[in-house]
């Protein structure tokens, strides 16, 4: 049953991270592009419901057919699906006009996720868009890899922040939902003050210590839950740094795992090969861009961090 | 031992680490805890002055008890800096803390006038003299201070993030005194 075992290895990567114009479907696609041409069959998802645009990653015009027929005329995915001219590598695209995250109801959400996993690929990648919708939520939080992009600069990063803890208290929710905990966490919150609760790492500490079942619940149902991050658009050594950084204070605020998986350099020639139609994976040999989304890909692939350089730790590095 | 441990956790390390370890990362962990990079302003209310004083004294406390283990008692290796001779470079590798009087340190052993760093910077020497002597109230919000301090580190290649981490709180310390 050859087909029934390559289903179950299929691996869903989800990319999402609060602000638009981080980066986000360039590094989605560029590492759809690395994973094809590893000789993966991998699928590009579009979800960037309301404003999809992968397709000009690959010098394609706006496909005729998107989610839009899924929903509303039931049409396969694997029909919407469209050869982007890269061996392996196939593209459903999201919908302009129409349809935004905000109108697909919960119903249709699951439907698009289940045919999502049915799809005969190895990768699927999924491109969430901006934002922190919970339909935005629930889809990065369903993937195998959760991704979130961010670049150097102070709006991306408070956008970050807000995804992640939008995401993290939202799998907390569907946990304590699931053994029926729900009101606990709600009225826990509410009253913070009370309980001396002065962030969600603090919060969950305080429902841990308060009993040991939940406490064994939150350790199985969170061993597996780690972010990975990408920092897009790096211009100085010293902003390096900032993908650590933020690990480190992800860890210690909202007490998630988060793995650095590396940096993107950058570089005015991502931006040229975009506008000139040009799939910047085949098509750029000279931009280091190209090797450090190689690396970030193969990072993601087997969760290992990125090696942040000892000399940048020491703050002398301008 | 415990406490041994948690030490060794807030600094995110292992027991295995040597003294230069510890300092690094003591610097590392103050640096980006105790500034006011991106990271750390992008957080808001999530981070306040509260948090930020309990977890910079609780850091300090670990530092101080392991810095202070004689097995870890050790040469501490010098960090390069750029367009400084070695000498210098070495001094100030050793600064533990940007105060004000370290600050005038650096200045009187580049042989520097107050009135030369007016002819770069355009701050007026008599704010440039009250960051060395320390006279917070010169200073109505921390804003200003903040790009004096920008200025003066930069005049001499210190490394602005540190020089601020090191200075401001000392300065927020002061004003809190003044006030209350």
């Amino acid at each position: 049953m050859p087909e029934e075992q390559s289903a179950r290895q299929t691996s869903i990567w989800a990319v999402g991270g609060g602000k638009g114009g981080t980066g986000k479907s360039f590094l989605t696609s560029s590492m759809a592009t690395c994973l094809a041409l590893q000789g993966k069959r991998t699928i590009l998802l579009d979800a960037d419901l309301g404003g999809a645009n992968l397709h000009n990653f690959f010098g394609l015009i706006r496909p005729r057919s998107s989610l839009t027929d899924f929903f509303e005329k039931k049409v396969p995915l694997q029909e919407i699906a469209v050869h982007t001219g890269i061996a392996n590598l196939q593209l459903i695209t999201g919908s302009i006009g129409s349809l935004d995250s905000e109108s697909i109801n919960h119903a249709q959400k699951q439907k698009l996720f289940r045919h999502v996993q049915a799809l005969d690929a190895d990768m699927i990648l999924i491109d969430l868009g901006a934002g922190t919708h919970i339909n935005t939520l629930d889809t990065f939080l369903q993937a195998d890899k959760m991704i979130v992009v961010t670049v150097p600069e102070i709006t991306a990063i408070e956008n970050m922040y807000q995804f992640i803890k939008s995401v993290y208290y939202r799998k907390l929710k569907s946990i304590f939902k699931a053994y029926d905990l729900n009101t606990l966490v709600q009225d826990t919150w509410k009253n913070r003050t009370a309980h001396n609760i002065r962030s969600l790492k603090d919060l969950i500490n305080h429902l841990k210590l308060g009993s040991d079942q939940i406490c064994s619940i939150f350790e199985r149902e969170m061993s597996g839950f780690v972010v990975h991050l990408i920092l897009n658009e790096v211009r100085t050594p010293k902003d390096i740094l900032v993908g650590e950084n933020l690990k480190r204070v992800c860890m210690n605020f909202f007490g998630l795992r988060v793995v650095y998986s590396g940096y993107t350099s950058y570089d005015e020639a991502v931006q040229k090969n975009i506008n000139n139609k040009e799939s910047f994976m085949l098509f750029n040999r000279l931009s280091p861009v190209v090797k450090e989304i190689r690396q970030i890909t193969e990072h993601i692939v087997t969760q290992t961090p990125f090696p942040t350089p000892e000399e940048l730790f020491d703050g002398r590095v301008a | 031992m415990a406490e041994w441990h948690n030490y060794y956790n807030l600094l995110e390390l292992t027991q295995e680490a040597t003294l230069e370890d510890i300092r690094n990362r003591y610097r590392y962990l103050k640096n980006l805890y105790g500034g006011d990079s991106i990271e750390i302003r992008a957080l808001g209310d999530e981070f306040s002055q509260e948090l930020r004083a309990d977890y910079l004294r609780r850091l300090d406390e670990a530092f101080e008890a392991l810095n202070a283990l004689p097995e870890k008692n050790k040469a501490i290796a010098t960090l390069p800096v750029k367009d400084l001779d070695d000498d210098l470079r070495h001094w100030i590798a050793q600064i533990e803390c940007f105060t004000g009087a370290s600050l005038k340190g650096v200045r009187e052993r580049m042989q520097v006038d107050l009135k030369e760093i007016f002819a770069v910077t355009r701050i007026q020497p008599h704010f440039l003299d009250d960051i060395e002597q320390e006279v917070f109230e010169s200073f109505s919000a921390e804003v200003y201070l903040r790009s004096y301090l920008i200025e003066y580190a930069r005049f001499f290649s210190l490394d602005t993030q540190r020089v601020l981490g090191d200075y401001l709180p000392r300065y927020r310390a002061g004003r809190s005194d003044a006030d209350s």
